[in-house]
Order: structure tokens, then sequence, then C-alpha cells
């Protein structure tokens, strides 16, 4: 029996469709069986991120309304064949589904995947309850902006009130020099205000915006965001694995040796 | 209340009329009421092209010719065929109808002017000239042929009820998705492979080939 995660942040742009991609992509680097399905019907994006634009041809709504059989909307990844994307309708709004037709789709890909993640649109409208309505876990991606986790803790509360209990945290876009220099909130601030578990800590790096271009996520490389993600992949494994330590030294190769002599 | 009787019924359905003629009444007294019938709703149905066939009375063939033509020469009607009642000679009817429209679907077109933008879907039963792009995420969805005069980036469906000679025309050929009748090609993964100049689309041997337009690509076009 899989297990079905939400990717939800509230405020838009924080990279709750990147944070997707990488995770999804890592988990499937893992060896697991994974689902990305993306719920923002009307403004779908995660096959641009997935780099799997090309390959639609029934989408998320066709499913729901009964036009084509699930196995027939289901992209395989290009990279790996443990991969696969439900992309989202482009043509039509978000009315186009309910909160049970979701969460009945979901447990019927529970049969067959380990993992199903739901990237979230933006807001707290029909687009989010339909989104969580499957839900077993849900991350939370915020940036260190108030504004972004003024929203993080709404959608905390009514994650809470819709009983989807167990709630962790991504921090994205964090810039260490800015934390150093009083300006911005560190990774520590935001756990004190949202009071939930942090999964990992993703720094601000110019690779993703490289990567989301070209539709090749970065999970696993060597950028710092990649090892961020991979690192945030095998947490959700159960994994123990330490913070990347941002503050240690300034170049990505002092990181990385930091980081091979944390294992 | 009671019904009054009426000796010829005319219903319509998706693909023509069944005229149900009665059985007590003799053909000609069936052909007087017929032609009343046709010339009173000749405004309701006005000039289409429909399929007729005849239920309740059997008629012999010549009959049959006698009220097509008594219902052309009462109605604006265009009968293209009579189907018999016979189920399996209906199906085929139907498609007879059906190619018969597509033809006429691809050999008409409708001109549509500006841009279509991601999420916008331009549907017609004809053939499609676009003045303007189709943006990435947009789709253009025609029965006939589709000539985008400008950048077809988006997606794009010809011969969409099932007509392998449609084809796809575009001044700037760089779309994410291909699809004539039932045949689909996507673009090549990766950077774009775009290349410059008109390109023409079409259907051989179920794979969809991309050619530059040439006098002699557009002799092989069939319309």
């Amino acid at each position: 029996m899989g297990e079905v995660i939400v990717i939800t942040s509230g405020k838009g742009g924080v990279g709750k469709t990147t944070t997707t991609a990488n995770v999804g992509t890592g988990l499937a680097k893992e060896g697991k069986k994974v689902v990305l399905i993306d719920t923002d019907i009307g403004l779908r994006n995660l096959d641009v991120v997935m780099g799997l634009e090309n390959r639609i041809v029934y989408n998320l709504v066709d499913v729901v309304e009964g036009n084509c059989r699930i196995k027939q909307a289901l992209i395989k990844d290009k990279r790996y064949p443990n991969l696969y994307l439900l992309p989202s309708a482009q043509t039509r709004d978000k009315s186009a589904v309910t909160p049970e037709q979701m969460s009945k789709l979901v447990t019927e890909l529970k049969e067959e995947f380990d993992y199903i993640l739901l990237d979230c649109p933006a807001g707290i409208e029909q687009g989010f309850k339909n989104a969580i309505a499957g839900a077993d876990r849900a991350l939370i991606v915020t940036t260190p902006e108030v504004s972004a986790v003024r929203d993080a803790d709404r959608i905390i509360g009514l994650l809470e009130a819709n009983e989807v209990s167990s709630t962790e945290l991504i921090v994205n876009r964090l810039r260490a020099d800015m934390v150093k220099r009083g300006d911005m909130m560190s990774s520590d601030d935001v756990v004190e205000i949202l009071a939930i578990d942090l999964l990992g800590i993703v720094p601000d790096d110019e690779n993703i915006v490289i990567s989301t271009n070209q539709g090749e996520p970065l999970v696993g490389t060597k950028t710092i965001a990649g090892q961020a993600y991979a690192n945030i992949c095998r947490r959700l494994l159960g994994e123990n694995i330490p913070m990347l330590d941002l503050f240690a030294k300034s170049s990505i190769f002092s990181k990385l040796m930091a980081k091979f002599k944390g294992n | 209340m009671k019904m009054k009787h009426t000796p010829v019924v005319i219903k319509g359905t998706k693909s023509g009329i069944i005229v149900v003629l009665d059985k007590q009444l003799s053909i000609e007294q069936l052909k007087k009421e017929c032609a009343a019938k046709f010339n009173t709703s000749k405004d309701f149905f006005g000039h289409s092209q429909v399929a007729v066939s005849f239920e309740g009375k059997k008629l012999t063939d010549e009959e049959e010719i006698e009220f097509v033509n008594l219902i052309s020469s009462h109605s604006d009607l265009d009968i293209v065929c009579v189907i018999d009642n016979n189920e399996k000679r209906e199906a085929l009817f139907n498609r007879t109808l059906d190619e018969k429209l597509k033809q006429l679907d691809s050999n008409t077109g409708n001109f549509y002017k500006g841009t279509l933008r991601s999420g916008q879907v331009l549907e017609f039963e004809t053939s499609v000239i676009m003045l303007g792009d189709v943006n990435v995420g947009a789709q253009v969805v025609s029965t006939g042929n589709v000539v985008v005069l400008g950048a077809l980036k988006g997606n794009v469906y010809a011969g969409a009820a099932g007509n392998p000679n449609a084809f796809v025309a575009a001044l700037k050929m760089n779309p994410k998705q291909i699809r004539i009748s039932d045949v689909i090609a996507r673009a090549p993964d990766g950077k774009d492979s775009f290349e410059e100049g008109a390109k023409i689309a079409f259907v051989e041997d179920s794979n969809i080939y991309i050619e530059p337009l040439t006098r002699e690509v557009l002799g092989d076009i069939k319309l």
C-alpha cells in the first residue's frame, strides 16, 4: 500500500512544483515506484519541469471524467522507468474535479505505487481541497519570508482541520549569506514560528532555474540544491541524515567534503 | 385527450430523419400526406444534408425513389442517402454519410484571426486557417485541414473525425504534438530542433511526416 504525500504552501512561487519534481525523481532514483499528480488544473507546470510536456495525450480530468483509463493517462518518465506523471488539464479549471473524485483516484493508485506525490496549486480554494483530499502526509514548502511563512501557517491549520496530521517542513531558497547578515530568517526561525518538523533546507541555487528550464530535475547531481533534495528524499524514506551545513565554508567543494565527512 | 391521427410522422435523429408511414393507407394517399407534411415543415428543416429512412409501410425500391423525389421537391432538404431499416446496412450508410460529410468538412474552411494562448482551444467542424500564432498549451482541433499563418507551437489535431488525408501547414512549424486522424507525433525531447521555413505535416503509412512546402509535396496532397 502506497503513501500519498501532498506538496503544498499556500503562497505561490515558493517552489512546490520544483520540489515535487525533485522529490519524486529522487524517490524513483532510490528504486521506489512513484507517480506525480499535477492537481493545478488550468495552470499546469509539472509536465514542463519534468520535460514531459510533448507526451501528454490524456490528463487528470480525462481520467476523472472517464474519457480514458488511468493507465492511458500516466506518462512514463524518460529517465526512470518506475516514475510516472499524471498531468493536469490546461483547458479546464479547478471545478472540473471534486475532492471525492480525487480521493477515489488516489486510493486506486495506492494499490500500485509506493509513493503518490500531489503537486498542489497555490491558494486555499477548490484546487487545494482537491489536492489534500486523499493525502496521508503533507510537505509544506516555504521560503524564509514573512509572507510565505504566514501562508504556510494558515495551510498547516487547514491541513490539521482536514485531518492530515503528518506535516513536515521544507525551507526553500535559503541564502546563507543573508541569514548571516541578519537580513533573512534562518531555518530555525521558521521552524520556531511554524512548530512542525523540518524535513530539509534547500539553499537558493541558480542551477534550479537552469534545471527547470531544461526539464531535467537536478536531484542527486553535485549542485548544492541537488544534494539538498537527495537528502530530503532519504529522510522521507526514514533515514537519519544530518542537515547540510550551509554556513561552514564558502566553496561548494568544501561543502561537499563536509558532507562526505559527515556521513 | 384523443390523439389526432397522423398518417405521416417525421422524426429527427442525429444523422437524418425517419419518415413513419401509416400501414393502413395506400401509397397514393401517403404521398399526398407526405407532400403536405414536408410543405408545412419546410422552414423548420431548412437546407441541410440528411439521410432518410422509411418506417411503417413497406416500400418497393421504385416507391422509395418516388418518396425521396417527393420530399426533395417539397422541401429544401438535400437527401444524401436512404437508410434501410436493416441494422447492418444502416451502420454502413451512416459510415458512408460520415465519409461524405468528412470530405465536405475538409474542403470548406473558416478563418480565425488572433493568437491562441495557453489553455485556449479552437474547434471547427471544417478546415481552419489561423491568422496568428498557436502558443504552447493551446490547441487547434479541426475535422479538416489546419493552416497556420503564423507560428505553430502548441498542439494541433487535424482530421479529428478520422480523416487520414488531412494535413497541417504552418509558416513556423514547431508544435508540441501533431495529431492527424488517429496518428500522433510529438516534438523531440531536449532542445528545440526547430527549422525555419513553412512546413506541411501529413500522414503516410501511419506515420506523420513534416516536409518543407514544396510543389512536389503539395502535389501529393489529396483534398
